[in-house]
């Protein structure tokens, strides 16, 4: 019975193990790079910014920033709000932050999911969520492998963006 | 006393024409658009509603009341609106939601009753607002060919505020229902939607639901949606665009022993919006 047992266990370990992979790298960091540009407008507000990372399953795995102010407007970042927001007011607490004036802006992710925890090597998506009042809203994603090797991507421009550039480094 | 008496059956009377005016209003589909249906903003907000009956979507036409509006909570429970008034083309109600999770807000009507009938030469079909108890007193002796029929529409919507719940929604068992399937707050545009109705209480195969995005007014087609449930009461369609749209179900049976009709002709008219994909 115990044999049996084993080797069931052992089974199942070498069956789940592909999707066990390994964490991504302690030192890993993506840093990126994001312009607000400057938008000729008669009436010009600060855009609402969402960014995020999901995994391969379309899980939200961390929100990197979250610029928005009053939480009334949350729900005009629609997919950021329907995917993340809605469901743990928690993380809207934690990485909630004043809306940002036209510029340039540098931050990085750690690497690390919303709980804390390293996440797995494997594919990802990159995700930027911009909405303006009266002016357009642009939905950006962008697929990533996490692993051993760096890269470093640059995302076009669009309406509400600028030049995005995403650099992950061990 | 007497003054008493006549006070009642000025309300009455009141009442009846008023239920007579909305089941006239009934021949335009009656519809409710509220002014968001998601609520981000933490200890809640307030969402104004407008009630009205058109035939064209989201146009204000025929002032359908809003004093029968509900709220079902997220526990369950019915609140009623905040603030309601009545214009001359829709009534409006306020509500403010501070609890989280999905609400549904209704606006049912009472039950209507029609009969209609045949008399004279000519075979043209009449219709009387009376029930098989009333109508014996009120057809011509000539009648033929009578027929009653109940009729009921629900004119309802889904607000939710932060995350999405499902509690709101157990069957009445009566009349035509409609099950969210596909969480009102997760419908989204290029994704299918599926939804299922219950007739009295049973899923119901054979409904008809045309499904119609916002602004018919500003183009030529009205580019519906038309669909049928399926044997399990089941319907699924894909709104293409992002927007706002009302689904109008209609399910007409034979009532087998209903002292008051021998028909039922039940709608479900419901609002709800795709959000951007």
């Amino acid at each position: 019975m115990k044999v049996k047992n084993l080797t069931c266990l052992l089974f199942s370990l070498c069956i789940a193990l592909p999707s066990w992979a390994k964490s991504i790298p302690e030192t890993a960091t993506m840093d990126i790079e994001f312009v607000i540009p400057n938008i000729e407008a008669s009436i010009y507000a600060r855009p609402y910014v969402a960014v995020w990372i999901e995994d391969k399953q379309r899980k939200p795995v961390r929100t990197i920033q979250l610029w928005v102010g009053e939480d009334e407007w949350l729900k005009d970042l629609r997919s950021w709000w329907r995917k993340v927001g809605r469901n743990d007011r928690a993380v809207v607490d934690a990485v909630t932050s004043a809306t940002r004036p036209v510029g340039q802006y540098r931050f990085s992710w750690d690497g690390l999911d919303q709980q804390g925890k390293r996440v797995e090597q494997g594919d990802y998506t990159f995700y930027v969520e911009v909405v303006r009042e009266h002016g357009g809203r642009n939905y950006i994603r962008q697929k990533i492998q996490l692993a051993e090797e760096g890269f470093n991507m640059q995302l076009e421009p669009t309406e509400e963006t600028g030049l995005i550039t995403l650099d992950y480094h061990l | 006393m007497l003054n008493k008496k006549i006070n009642t059956l000025i309300v009455l009377c009141s009442i009846l024409a008023g239920s007579m005016l909305s089941s006239v209003a009934n021949a335009h589909p009656r519809w409710v658009l509220p002014s968001h249906f998601t609520i981000s903003k933490e200890g809640g907000d307030w969402l104004t509603f407008d009630v009205t009956a058109s035939h064209g979507t989201f146009v204000m036409d025929k002032p359908a009341g809003s004093e029968t509006a509900q709220i079902i909570m997220p526990d369950g429970r019915q609140e009623r609106p905040d603030f309601v008034l009545r214009g001359k083309r829709r009534s409006v109600f306020d509500f403010f939601f501070s609890e989280e999770g999905t609400h549904r807000v209704q606006i049912n009507n009472v039950p209507g009753y029609v009969t209609h009938y045949k008399a004279g030469k000519r075979d043209t079909v009449k219709r009387i607002r009376a029930n098989k108890v009333e109508r014996s007193n009120l057809l011509p002796e000539t009648s033929r060919d009578i027929s009653t029929t109940v009729m009921f529409t629900r004119a309802e919507t889904y607000i939710t505020v932060g995350k999405p719940s499902d509690k709101a929604f157990p069957l009445e068992g009566k009349f035509l229902e409609l099950q969210p399937i596909t969480k009102p707050a997760d419908i989204v545009a290029t994704e299918p939607v599926r939804f299922q109705f219950f007739f009295n209480g049973k899923a119901q195969a054979g409904v008809k639901a045309e499904i119609t995005r916002d602004g018919t007014l500003y183009r030529n087609q009205q580019d519906q949606i038309d669909v049928v449930s399926d044997e399990q009461g089941f319907i699924e369609f894909t709104p293409e665009i992002a927007g706002r749209y009302i689904l109008k179900a209609s399910h007409t049976d034979k009532l087998a022993d209903s002292p008051l009709a021998d028909k039922m002709n039940a709608s479900v008219h419901l609002t709800f919006e795709a959000i951007l994909p």
